[in-house]
């Protein structure tokens, strides 16, 4: 068993890494390519927290083989913000204090932001559906989904949309490093 | 969790695929979702020497109309399968089926309809990690010789929890085997062996292409029980079809009710299908008297290994069977 080059499309930026064939796109990613935005929990499929984006779509990067990843534009975590600034759906988690221990957060993201990108505006039905495959086992999903919610679509009646960035009171900058 | 070593083969067309199969036949597997196979490798439940990618051969992925059937490739990821507006119309209860099985955007786009039907039987005893497999006896699933789920079995006790070999099998799916230079036709229903260990007649050069739904006007249906809504196995689940005759929509020509997550294999319960001949789409009695015979005919089968009591699931048979025959009932088209 030999490493073999392969060259990964990851945010953007194509990245020429050495794999062997049992490695996995998360392993690839964090060990190799220190992405450790995506994280392993379960490892077997079940918890949705090392979700990446392949072409769009939302796809586990732990039950993925970092060769079969190639040809596919790879959208991670940590592509969602652009250089300092995070995306809309970021500061809406942040917002609606849909973080508590951040280990499910990026999965979160990952398949929240590929909802959004077909259906800005998901009833939280969808939404439910669309992060059924991500679990969460520190405080529920009302947050979780209140945030993808009103990512497009800010509500007045929400307290953490109207003190949010939306009406620009808080800086939508990450601080410092 | 890593996965074992093997190598990794990417063929570019079905020939070459064949090829390969047929020189490494037990020593490699298949890759297509990876979504069931990859799990077991990490598990060490399985540690093939090559795996045979399928990523390249987009020939294998497509849903289409041939005359009275519809053709389905077998690397068809399930949200084609649950896009289709062919597969609701005409065969619905695959579509539901589709829609439960994995979560509803994430193992969608990897899982594939092939896969789901070739996926390993399952036990809670045998689906373990290797460390805790590596204290204790092997069971026969494990090349031993003793069940953890039934004293003194002398065979494997696996459960068969496909959802879609499970509405496929009511549907009466037929499915396309390749080999190098040939390749064979065997309807589902015989495909499946009985077997825990080994629970289909698939040889190790044998490759899945093709799945066939024959499709004359029924009603189909495929309810479901799991614990989670989502990434959950069934822990009861059934697929109906009703026919009516050609002349009139009322009447029940033919039944075909099929219980799933209970035995090594998707059950065909033919007493319980045959009680419904004759009968109209609307009598409840009737459904409800198919329901208590597929609970009668399937509690035999099953072990209690797949999580939920045995009583549970056993009583839960009749309500999935009940619920799925009142659906397709009323899907009948005016």
């Amino acid at each position: 068993m030999e490493k073999i080059l392969i060259t990964l499309h990851i945010n953007d930026k194509p990245c020429e890494v050495m794999v062997y064939p049992n490695d996995t796109l998360l392993e690839v990613l964090r060990d190799e390519l220190d992405l450790t935005g995506s994280k392993e929990s379960c490892g077997e499929g079940v918890c949705g927290s090392c979700t990446i984006q392949m072409d769009g779509k939302p796809v586990r990067s732990c039950l993925t083989l970092a060769m079969e990843a190639q040809g596919t534009r790879i959208k991670t975590v940590e592509g969602l913000a652009n250089e300092e600034e995070l995306s809309d759906l970021q500061q809406s988690f942040i917002d609606h204090g849909a973080v508590q221990c951040g280990f499910c957060t990026p999965g979160m993201l990952i398949s929240a932001d590929a909802l959004l990108n077909e259906n800005p505006r998901p009833d939280k039905k969808t939404i439910r559906k669309a992060l059924a495959g991500n679990i969460c086992r520190c405080t529920g999903y009302a947050k979780i989904i209140e945030a993808v919610a009103h990512t497009n679509n800010p509500q007045e009646s929400c307290p953490d949309c109207i003190t949010g960035s939306k009406t620009g009171s808080k800086p939508n900058k990450i601080q410092g490093e | 969790m890593r996965l074992p070593r093997f190598d990794y083969l990417g063929p570019d067309t079905l020939e070459e695929a064949l090829d390969l199969l047929a020189v490494h036949r037990e020593d490699a597997k298949i890759l297509a979702g990876g979504t069931d196979l990859l799990v077991r490798m990490k598990k060490g439940l399985l540690q093939p020497k090559f795996l045979i990618s399928l990523k390249a051969l987009n020939e294998l992925s497509y849903i289409t109309q041939e005359e009275d059937h519809i053709k389905i490739g077998a690397r068809t990821p399930l949200a084609d399968i649950i896009d289709s507006d062919l597969i609701k119309d005409k065969a619905f209860a695959l579509s539901q089926a589709c829609e439960k099985i994995g979560a509803a955007s994430i193992q969608h786009f990897k899982g594939t309809i092939g896969g789901n039907i070739l996926q390993d039987n399952r036990c809670h005893h045998y689906n373990q990690s290797d460390f805790l497999r590596s204290g204790r006896q092997a069971c026969h699933k494990d090349g031993g010789k003793i069940c953890y789920a039934r004293e003194d079995a002398d065979r494997c006790n696996s459960t068969c929890q496909s959802d879609g070999a499970t509405a496929l099998m009511a549907l009466g799916a037929g499915i396309t085997l390749a080999t190098k230079g040939g390749q064979r036709q065997v309807d589902l229903a015989s495909f499946y062996t009985n077997d825990g260990i080994m629970p289909f007649a698939c040889e190790s050069h044998e490759l899945l292409t093709e799945i066939s739904i024959p499709v004359q006007g029924a009603l189909s249906a495929y309810k479901r029980l799991a614990y989670r809504s989502a990434i959950d196995y069934p822990i009861v689940c059934a697929g109906v079809l009703l026919q009516p005759p050609k002349s009139q929509t009322n009447d029940i020509d033919e039944a075909r009710i099929v219980v799933g997550a209970m035995g090594r294999s998707p059950l065909y319960l033919a007493q319980a299908s045959s009680s419904l001949k004759g009968k109209k789409l609307s009598d409840t009695d009737a459904f409800k008297n198919a329901a208590e015979l597929s609970m009668n005919s399937s509690a035999a089968f099953a072990v209690h290994n797949v999580g939920a009591t045995l009583e549970y699931r056993c009583a839960m048979v009749s309500e999935m069977v009940f619920k799925a025959l009142v659906q397709a009932a009323q899907s009948v088209k005016e």
